[in-house]
């Protein structure tokens, strides 16, 4: 028999959805109480999650490698043979090798930069069912992180603190879709408006029309005031798609970001801005043309045997 | 009889949410991965009466509320939780044909995850969330829904077993 309801449960329902609708209302208007008891869960669940970190990190290494399958029939060949002299090293610590070379070429990139950061572990990656882009780290306001400072990696911009806790902090991702930064072009010096569009490609729409962009074109902060959220000069990405069609009223372009968020494991956050503007100094070298061998083969005429009379 | 209930449900449904928060969300699946809260207690209140349904939507949805990567205000989730665990307890209570046979029950999950996410996503966008664009959160939604339909039968027995231990054997499949 079908439940036909009653006049208790009727009430109840109401109740619960007048309860809810008072919470969303509370947070809204940004009442203390709400954002203590987010922050006191956060406290608490911050120990789970770093012992969920190191837990799952051979499952996860597991599924990033099944993820990214696509490759041409020639990568597979190369990686194969690669397979083999990088088998021994995977088996000596392969988590803590990768993070240590993720610590390095962020430092490498922060020391260029003269930023002062402060490195942190992803210990969490946000859940996609609330359609934010997220990640957690593992240090928080008593490492000296606050709100809107922004996030780093060895490739370049990963995103901006979004909430500081105690001992952990979350990071707006760059591919948030409410991300926006400004941006400059390294070169021309042209500046506009970059949006996280939810993956690894965001939007950058120009302000003014007066020289092209091009594909390939580096992408770097602009920076912010006092370096918050953005410090200025952190590489973003590269142009990878242009649209200047005559009906455009500003040129937009599609920017590939450096970082490959699915792979974070080490960050730094800059803490302070750099006394001077660092400029183009932080656009990644573009890969070096490998040089295609030639071999010239000259024929030389063997001397002929006489035959012997 | 209804605080024994309320004492057995409470820590099953925190450690649910600790495992959600300390290994699920670490996996980073691709394609959005899944909720385990979520499946979690849209199963449980398609096994429970309707107001067990919105009570368990309402805790669950508070739950999801005070994990620090959700971006909508608090009482977002609650909201949207108490509709559709109401709706999926409304929809299977009393109906036998719905209960005799898991698949039902798993095909109501899906389904429920996945109205709970366009339902979150319109309110987000009523309270001013951004959201990507449509392909990415039709993307995510299917993503979301497959992930479920993997996991939901592989926890469904344990979640049958947990729910018959509090409220009695007759809802166990």
């Amino acid at each position: 028999m079908r439940y036909g309801g009653d006049n208790r449960g009727r009430l109840l329902l109401i109740v619960l959805i007048v309860t809810s609708l008072f919470l969303i209302t509370l947070d809204l208007r940004g009442v203390k109480v709400i954002d203590g008891v987010r922050s006191g869960t956060q406290t608490a669940l911050t120990p789970v999650q770093k012992a969920g970190s190191w837990a799952v990190s051979p499952f996860r290494n597991f599924f990033s490698d099944v993820t990214h399958l696509g490759r041409t029939r020639n990568q597979i060949e190369k990686l194969k043979a690669d397979n083999d002299a990088l088998r021994l090293a995977l088996l000596n610590r392969k988590v803590a090798d990768a993070e240590l070379k993720q610590l390095r070429s962020v430092l490498n990139l922060a020391g260029k930069g003269g930023y002062k950061v402060v490195a942190a572990k992803v210990i969490s990656q946000g859940a996609s069912t609330s359609f934010s882009q997220t990640i957690t780290i593992d240090a928080g306001t008593r490492s000296g992180i606050h709100t809107n400072m922004t996030v780093i990696s060895g490739f370049g911009l990963v995103g901006v603190i979004k909430i500081a806790y105690p001992n952990s902090a979350v990071v707006q991702l760059a591919s948030d879709p409410s991300f926006r930064i400004g941006a400059r072009i390294a070169g021309s010096q042209q500046i506009g408006i970059l949006s996280g569009q939810g993956t690894r490609k965001g939007v950058l729409q120009l302000l003014d029309n007066s020289e092209e962009v091009k594909v390939g074109d580096a992408i770097l902060a602009r920076g912010s005031v006092n370096g918050r959220p953005f410090v200025p000069g952190v590489p973003i990405g590269e142009v990878t798609a242009v649209d200047n069609s005559a009906s455009a009223v500003t040129q937009t372009a599609d920017v590939k970001f450096y970082t490959n968020f699915s792979t974070l494991g080490v960050v730094t956050v800059v803490v302070s801005s750099p006394s001077s503007d660092p400029r183009d100094s932080l656009v990644p070298a573009k890969p070096a043309p490998a040089p295609i061998p030639t071999v010239t083969v000259t024929a030389t005429p063997s001397p002929s045997v006489s035959p012997k009379g | 009889m209804i605080s024994r209930r309320f004492l057995l449900s409470l820590p099953i449904f925190l450690i649910v949410y600790l495992l959600q928060e300390g290994f699920v969300t670490q996996m980073r699946l691709p394609a959005g991965g899944f909720s385990l809260i979520l499946i979690f207690s849209l199963a449980w209140a398609a096994m429970s009466t309707p107001e067990i349904g919105a009570l368990t939507g309402f805790g669950a949805g508070l739950m999801m509320d005070l994990s620090e990567t959700s971006p909508g205000p608090l009482g977002h989730w609650t909201l949207v939780m108490i509709l559709v665990a109401f709706t999926i307890s409304f929809l299977s209570y009393g109906d036998d044909h719905v209960r005799a046979n898991p698949l039902n029950i798993v095909f109501l999950v899906v389904a429920g995850v996945v109205a709970a996410q366009f339902l979150f996503a319109l309110l987000g966008l009523l309270l001013g969330q951004e959201l990507g664009s449509i392909s990415q959160v039709l993307f995510l939604c299917l993503g979301t829904a497959f992930w479920s339909a993997v996991v939901t039968p592989l926890i469904l027995p344990i979640i049958s077993r947990l729910h018959a231990l509090v409220f009695g054997t007759a809802s166990r499949i």
